[in-house]
């Protein structure tokens, strides 16, 4: 049967996944998606503690909304960051922003 | 929905969740990448509704086919490579990457094993709708209204920083209008036929 720690251990390997794309990606798109993971993940988290841990508490759904907000800011930012980018230096990929290398 | 039934839907789409996520850094088509997140964060909303979080659940699911559907658009505009012919190789770090997420999950799900959970049954009906209404409506609703104005500002300040007249001014050649020739190859800038002093950004050579 499902219990809380099956579901933590679900999302805390979303969530390496999620590292993963972050650390590894090129990309700026891809590396908004690595973030995506991230919070989903954290998003699970918290349903699985309004589930089995505060399962009467409807006060823990605004901890998802809020994560959920937190993704669509995150997606609004970013892809406006990757546009002023592109426009700047046409390119998106992380690894060609160097100017502030030391 | 009983303990069984939830495990019967928990397993399969736990599964399906963390392999479609993992493929979406494996697969070279970014327009994979694209659907294979959608399928992932969209499969993470039918676990909520086994949670008996129908409300999260389906919310889930209806902001992620929004979202994702945008980013393949982002994708396809801004990646170099979008459908994955070229075979180019678009990672960087690849080993420490990998150990770094390898490290960072076994330790969250020790922490998750060897900690001493509340645990509580639903004894009656999970909160429905309306319960969640009136929470944000109610107790919730300063941290509500707090959630839609970074919205609005995250719409605005978007807005801004993509606008093509901003303080930066016009960015580069093209963004006026006037065609520029296509990059020779991908992630190169393209100088402006006229050197490089059309943008305060490329104006000169950074002191070394």
């Amino acid at each position: 049967m499902i219990s809380l720690p099956v579901v933590l251990i679900a999302a805390a390997l979303l969530f390496g996944i999620g590292l993963y794309g972050v650390l590894g990606q090129t990309n700026s798109i891809m590396v908004i998606m690595g973030v995506e993971l991230l919070l989903g993940a954290a998003a699970l988290n918290a349903v699985g503690f309004l589930r089995y841990a505060w399962p009467e508490a409807a006060s823990g759904a605004m901890f998802v909304l809020i994560v959920v907000t937190l993704m669509a800011v995150e997606a609004t930012v970013g892809f406006a960051l990757v546009v002023a980018t592109f426009r700047n230096r046409r390119t998106a990929e992380l690894d060609d922003l160097t100017d502030l290398k030391g | 929905m009983s303990g069984l039934g939830t495990a019967l839907v928990f397993w399969p789409t736990a599964a399906i969740m963390l392999v479609t996520g993992l493929y979406v850094f494996r697969t070279s088509s970014m327009a994979r990448a694209g659907l294979l997140l959608l399928a992932s964060l969209g499969v993470e909303g039918l676990i909520f509704l086994a949670l008996a979080s129908e409300f999260l659940g389906v919310l889930q699911l209806l902001m992620m086919s929004g979202e994702m559907v945008i980013m393949v658009f982002f994708m396809v505009m801004f990646m170099a490579d979008p459908g994955g012919l070229m075979g180019m190789d678009m990672t960087h770090d690849k080993r420490r990457s990998a150990a770094a997420a390898v490290g960072v999950a076994v330790a969250l799900a020790l922490l998750a094993l060897l900690t001493d959970w509340p645990a509580a049954t639903l004894s009656g009906e999970a909160p429905d709708v309306r319960a969640i209404g009136f929470e944000v409506m109610g107790r919730s609703m300063f941290t509500f209204l707090f959630a839609g104005m970074t919205i609005l500002f995250a719409i605005v300040g978007g807005i801004m920083l993509a606008a093509q007249g901003g303080r930066l001014g016009i960015a580069a050649p093209g963004d006026d209008g006037v065609a520029v020739p296509p990059p020779g190859r991908a992630g190169q800038h393209v100088p402006p036929p006229g050197g490089e002093e059309g943008h305060a950004m490329h104006g000169a050579e950074p002191a070394r």
